[in-house]
């Protein structure tokens, strides 16, 4: 049987958006789907390294800052973590590369490559799609 | 209830949605077919989510109750 797929494009740079997509996405690769993330727009900066290590997130409201403050594993460890477990591969946009002239070394180490949509729509064809 | 030899005790107390799934997961992974995990979760959707986790996945939960403030889980690995 062919394993079920499922795509994940993060759109926004609102960590509860962030939290959601990256759980969904681990979750699901830890219950044996092949999971293809897409970050692009907003969402793509707060994978920056230099976002990452001051934190500064966007929140959209309370529960958000309150995952701030407890000892949560944030959007971007859900991944690492469900990378080390299961099949999920994390792609950045390249237009939001290019637009913003930011470079891979710019991201943290988590991304397996810098693809466009055409390439994108490639590896989420017949798959479930979630956007946040 | 029958005696159950665990194997490990994976204490994931204090971790939020999916962390304590997640530790048991790479157990699970990284364990034999036949050894039995025992999951600490304080985490209140783990007692749903676990053994929804563990039926998907086609291993075996041996029990999955409440000790005081949190859950114990335990999941033999079949396969």
């Amino acid at each position: 049987m062919e394993q079920p797929k499922l795509s994940v494009i993060l759109l926004s740079g609102e960590l509860e958006k962030l939290q959601a997509g990256c759980l969904v996405s681990s979750v699901a690769s830890m219950s044996g789907m092949e999971v293809n993330v897409f970050v692009t727009m907003e969402a793509l900066k707060a994978f920056r390294k230099d976002v990452i290590s001051a934190r500064e997130f966007k929140t959209a409201g309370e529960v958000g800052r309150e995952m701030l403050n407890k000892n949560v594993d944030l959007f971007y460890q859900l991944l690492e973590n469900a990378k080390d477990m299961g099949n999920l591969k994390v792609y950045g946009c390249a237009m939001a590369m290019d637009l913003m002239e930011w470079k891979k070394e710019d991201l943290i180490d988590i991304f397996d490559d810098v693809i466009g949509v055409t390439a994108f729509l490639g590896k989420a064809a017949g798959s479930q799609v979630i956007v946040m | 209830m029958s005696e159950v030899n665990i194997t490990k005790t994976i204490d994931a107390r204090g971790s939020y949605c999916p962390g304590p799934l997640m530790e048991l997961v790479k157990a699970i992974k990284r364990g034999q077919i036949g050894d039995v995990y025992e999951l600490l979760s304080s985490d209140n959707g783990s007692a749903k989510d676990v053994p929804e986790w563990v039926n998907k996945m086609g291993h075996e939960l041996v029990y999955c109750r409440e000790d005081g403030d949190f859950w114990r889980i335990a999941v033999k690995k079949t396969k």
